[in-house]
Order: structure tokens, then sequence, then C-alpha cells
């Protein structure tokens, strides 16, 4: 299995105030919320954590897009990616991902991960997502349009990635009559594409789709959705694309936190992960699903299922309970993971060890600790410890 | 009652309602749509015949992948004119209806006996904000749009069944399609407004709080000739807040200019 650490470089120092006020701190929270020299402070902290990282073993670094909000300072991961290029030697740097569909000229970013796979001789992994519903308020991006923009972006950048250029590409929202993309990928025929996703049907099926075959990365859910979504990944190429998914193609990304104990981790770990689901995770619906960015099917489903899968307050015992955290001593973690992967075989890995308010003393140990005591037994778990299909006909 | 009819326009099939008496009246409905029997319409159609679409993606009309802006609806209503055979006829246009209107005027007000707008989208007036009803919740959204009491019972009826909830769904995906950037409006609409060459009144509600009423007093003074109105106690939706005031408001002057 390949571990990632992953980051989202929360503003860890919200004046919580702002929360009888605003109702989200995404789109409408005030940017004056916003400190610069704790800016700078945090985002130095946040790389070295990532390039420790790096000297530890891990096999990736993940970083990721998210636009005017608290909840992760990185409306560009790719300066995020390019600052990690340099001070990394081994790890993959993964941008997991980019939303190619928000930018007018998503060429742009294509000729970035360009550079970078470059630079780094061939580490770059390219996630490519739709950005979330809030993004659209942001970026003044008409979500009624935002799966096919998606598409549209996603089928630009591989032709400008693999096509000898010049070549012209006429789409339906991208005009182009010289795409000649200087650098060309270090990777060829391109750096590999990730599909991260909360659990979109069409995501997943688009994903999985014999012509692209790209890794589907479940963003952190509760352990029954983990289980319907990576397993519908493989059913879907199994029955509606007749070929049997590589568990390289199956990522789960989790918060992991771990202490000496179960009850020192739960303590330690509470107030941070809390105000991560309790407040920078909180979206009203509106926010979260736009008018148009679900497709009817999707929404009738999610209508059906949740009203807002944020809106529920969470307790680090509930997040516990339900999956969607791995908290614990280390035995218990090793093995959460280890069983986790016996049934769903996911070889790729991202472990959120920095949340919320998680301080820089305890997100170093939660490194630490990870990588000595867990990580080497789950780099070594293979396709061969993969149980799946025999514990689901078991059910 | 309200009687409606399926009309395929070159391979998108569009939900109309028709119904009353009299010269033909378009209506073309808001970014909330429009429901069966709207009280205000049917007060109207003792007097026209009502022609009321649902655009494509709203109600139960098509989604036409021909249709991606306003522009494109006001090209597929000219082409409904042509499919009905109605050479020039009464329009009145709600909201995002109003705009439709306006972009059709433009290049072709010949098609038009008059144009009523009410609370209009489609100019934009810098420096003047706009309520957002997609950003907002339920509860302030239903006070963006409504004075009156009606918004619960409103609201309750898009829920009443599965059916209608999907409606509620589909007018709001449409709404963003139409209208989600730049919010509302056409930034380049005033320069051709001057091309809106046939009698125009204007109906807008004092407690407009989407689209202020400074938009219906810069439509009034943009294009050539027009009048304004106000209708008090009302919101975004006066159709449904002043039901009666709404009718009477686009009667009176309808009236003026019927043939």
């Amino acid at each position: 299995m390949k571990i990632f650490i992953f980051h989202l470089m929360p503003y860890a120092h919200l004046d919580m105030s702002y929360y009888d006020k605003y109702r989200a701190v995404w789109v409408v929270l005030p940017n004056t919320y916003y400190d610069p020299k704790k800016g700078f402070e945090l985002y130095n902290r946040y790389l070295d954590e990532l390039e420790l990282a790096d000297e530890l073993g891990f096999d990736g670094i993940s970083v990721n897009e998210h636009h005017q909000n608290a909840y992760g300072l990185m409306p560009s991961p790719v300066v995020m990616a390019a600052a990690l290029a340099r001070r990394t030697k081994k790890a993959r740097l993964a941008i997991l991902g980019n939303a190619f569909g928000l930018r007018d000229h998503p060429l742009n970013i294509a000729e970035e991960h360009a550079m970078i796979d470059n630079i780094t001789g061939g580490r770059l992994i390219t996630g490519m997502v739709r950005g979330i519903g809030a993004e659209y308020f942001s970026t003044g991006n008409n979500p009624a349009f935002s799966h096919a923009r998606f598409q549209e972006a996603h089928d630009l950048v591989v032709q400008a990635w693999t096509k000898p250029g010049p070549f012209s590409f006429e789409g339906k929202f991208y005009h182009l009559e010289y795409v000649n993309t200087w650098p060309r990928p270090y990777q060829q025929p391109h750096p590999p594409i990730w599909a991260p996703s909360t659990g979109s049907t069409e995501t997943i099926e688009w994903a999985a789709h014999p012509s692209r075959k790209y890794t589907y990365l479940q963003a952190y859910s509760p352990t029954a959705s983990v289980v319907r979504f990576l397993n519908y990944y493989r059913e879907c190429a199994e029955k509606k694309f007749g070929y049997t998914a590589s568990s390289d193609q199956i990522g789960w990304s989790t918060p992991v936190y771990i202490s000496d104990t179960d009850q020192k981790a739960r303590d330690e770990a509470k107030p941070h992960i809390e105000h991560l689901f309790n407040r920078l995770l909180r979206l009203p619906f509106e926010m979260l699903f736009p008018p148009g960015y679900l497709s009817a099917a999707s929404l009738a489903n999610m209508r059906s299922h949740k009203r807002s899968v944020s809106g529920q307050e969470h307790t680090i015992d509930t997040l516990i309970e339900q999956g969607i955290i791995v908290c614990g001593s280390p035995d218990t973690v090793r093995k959460q993971f280890t069983e986790t992967h016996k049934m769903l075989g996911f070889q790729n890995l991202l472990c959120l060890l920095q949340f919320g308010t998680l301080p820089r003393d305890l997100t170093e140990r939660n490194i630490r600790l990870f990588a000595s005591e867990v990580m080497p037994a789950l780099q070594a778990l293979t396709d061969k410890q993969y149980q799946g299909m025999s514990i689901k006909a078991a059910e | 009652m309200t009687e409606s009819a399926v009309i395929d326009l070159r391979g998108s099939k569009v939900h109309v309602q028709r119904f009353g008496r009299g010269e033909p009246l378009l209506f073309l409905h808001g970014l909330q749509g429009m429901s069966e029997n709207e009280p205000g319409l049917l007060e109207l159609s003792e007097r026209y015949e009502i022609i009321a679409p649902d655009h494509p993606g709203f109600g139960r009309s098509d989604v036409s992948d021909n249709v991606d802006d306003v522009k494109d609806l006001a090209i597929f209503y000219l082409d409904l004119l042509d499919a009905l055979k109605l050479d020039a006829v009464h329009v009145v246009g709600q909201c995002l209806g109003g705009w439709i209107a306006m972009e059709m005027a433009i290049y072709a007000s010949h098609r038009f006996k008059s144009l009523t707008l009410v609370n209009s989208a489609g100019l934009r007036l810098k420096g003047v904000p706009r309520g957002d009803m997609f950003v907002c919740s339920e509860g302030e959204l239903l006070k963006l749009l409504f004075a009156g009491e009606g918004a619960k019972a409103w609201l309750e009826t898009w829920r009443s069944s599965p059916d209608r909830e999907d409606i509620y769904e589909r007018n709001r995906a449409a709404a963003a399609k139409f209208s989600w950037s730049p919010r509302l409006c056409n930034p380049k609409l005033d320069r051709w407004l001057h091309r809106v060459k046939v009698p125009t009144h204007v109906v807008w509600s004092e407690g407009n709080q989407v689209i202020p009423l400074a938009y219906g007093e810069a439509l009034r003074d943009m294009i050539p000739g027009a009048s304004l109105s106000k209708v008090g106690n009302a919101a975004h939706l006066v159709n449904l807040d002043q039901p009666k005031a709404f009718a009477r408001e686009i009667s009176q002057f309808v009236g003026r200019t019927a043939s």
C-alpha cells in the first residue's frame, strides 16, 4: 500500500465569535478574519510538516484546492506543490485535486503541472475535481455547467499533454487555435490522474471507464459510505465495463490521530477534530449544492439519504464510531487499517495528520508515530491480503 | 382552468399553458417557474388568450442542448411564435421572462404588439446591489420573494408531491443555468435598449429586494417611451403577492395598446 500524508492547511487561528454572525467559514466569512502574520507562521509550519513526511518515508504528499474559506488555505495547490518540489526528494506530490473546469484557462494549470512534473523528475500525481459547491459562489462559475466543463477541461488537458502540438481545440467551453504545451510532462504519456470525490455516481463511473481507469479516491466519510463507493468502483469496472479493477485504482482518505493509548488519543484529538467537523466543514445545503451542481438523479438520491452531509453535530465518539476518522493507540490504528484493507483492498491511503486546530507539537508527534508504528505494516500490504469479495459473500 | 399543450419545437418539447379568450398574450415566467392556475393569469385570461410556456429546462419542458443562455431563449421564442403562427403579440415578461422579452424585442420588435416588463431581470445597474436568491437559506429566500403571507403556502405546493418537488429542483437548476453569471443580467443590454421599438410599460414592486425599484426606473428611462407603475405591499413575486394588482396593471396597459 502507498501511504500519503494529506494536508488541508486550515486557518487555525479563527476568531470563534464569527460563529454567531456567519453561516459558514466559506463564501460569506469576511477575509478580515484572516491575519497575514499568522498566515505566514501557518504556511511555513504546514510545509515543514509535509517535508518531515518526506524524510520519514511517506510515499506521497497531498495538497488540494479550495477557495475563499478558513477550512483550507490553498486556493492554488500548485503553489504548495511547487514549494515542496525542491524541498522533498522521494515522495510523490499529489495535487488532489485541482479544479481545472473552474478556470477559464485550464491549459495554464496543465502547464504548471507539467513544470512540477519536470522539476521533480516525474513525482507528480494530478487530481482532477469539479470543486465543491461553495467554489461556484466564490469563483462565479455556473454550477449548471459544472459536469460538462469539468469533462471538457479534462479532455483538453489530456490532449495537451499527449498530442503533438500545435493543434486546435474546438469545444463548447474552450476554444483554442494553438494548443502546444511546453514543457511536456516528464511522465509519459502523462502524470497519473486521480479522481477524488465524496461519492458521486457520475464521478465513480467516469473514473472507472476503461479509457481512463483513474484512481478513485474516497474523501472522508462514514465506513458504510466508503464501503459502498469503493465497492461500486470495482462493481462498475466488472459489470459495466467488463474488466477487473486493480486495487491500485482504489484510494481512501481519512483523518488519523495516534497517541500512546486509545483514551489519550481521543482526549488529545477531541477539540481539534470537532473543530474541523463542526465548524470548518459546516456548510449550509445551499452552499454545498448550488442548483445544477448535482445531476437530477444525484440530487434525488441526496434528498432521500441525507439533507446535509455536514448538518450533523459531531463528537469525537460519533466520528470514531462511524469510521469517519481513525483514532487510537498505534495498535488500534494499525489493526483498523489492516482490517479495513482486507475488506476494501485500497492500495492508496491518504492520512490527514493535521486537522482543525491541532497544534504543531501534537501534529509532529502524530506524524512520527504514524511513520514509525503504523506505516511500515501498511506499506507491506498488497492485493494478496484483500479478501473483499469473500467478505461480501459471507454477509 | 388552464389547458396545456406540448409543442415540439425542432425536437425540443415545450409545455405550454393556453387558456382564455381575446387577443393572444405571451406570458414569459420568471426564475421561480410557474404553477398551474396562477390567480393573476386566470384573471388576465378573462380578457386575453394567455400563452404561457415553461422555458426549456423549467417546469415540464425539455432541457434543450441548443438553449444555453438568454439570447438562445429569445431566439427559441421567436421560433415558438413562428410555430404558433403568431405574427405580433402582446408580451408580458416577469423577471427572467422580461429579460428574454427585451432580448427578443432588440432583434424583432415587429413581433410585438406591446411589451410589459414585471420586476424584470436583464439590466445591470452598477452599484445597485441585487438580492442573491441562490446563496440564501430557504427562510431567507421566502422573505426575498414575498411581502405577503403566501410564502409558506407557495413552498408547500412545491413540496406536495415528488413530481412537484422534482419540478421545483428543475426550476432552480434552470434558473442557475440562465442567470448565475453574470448574475441576473446581460451587462451589455443597456447598449441596445433603444432598439425596443414597441409600446412598453414597466411594473415594479415597491418592496422588491431581489431586483430593486431603481432597475424599474432605469428601464423606464432607457426604453423609448416607456412608462412605469409601482405596486405596493409586494416583493419580487408580485404575481402571487398581489395577483389582482398584477393583473390590473397589465390589462390596463395592454388594453390601451390593443388594436
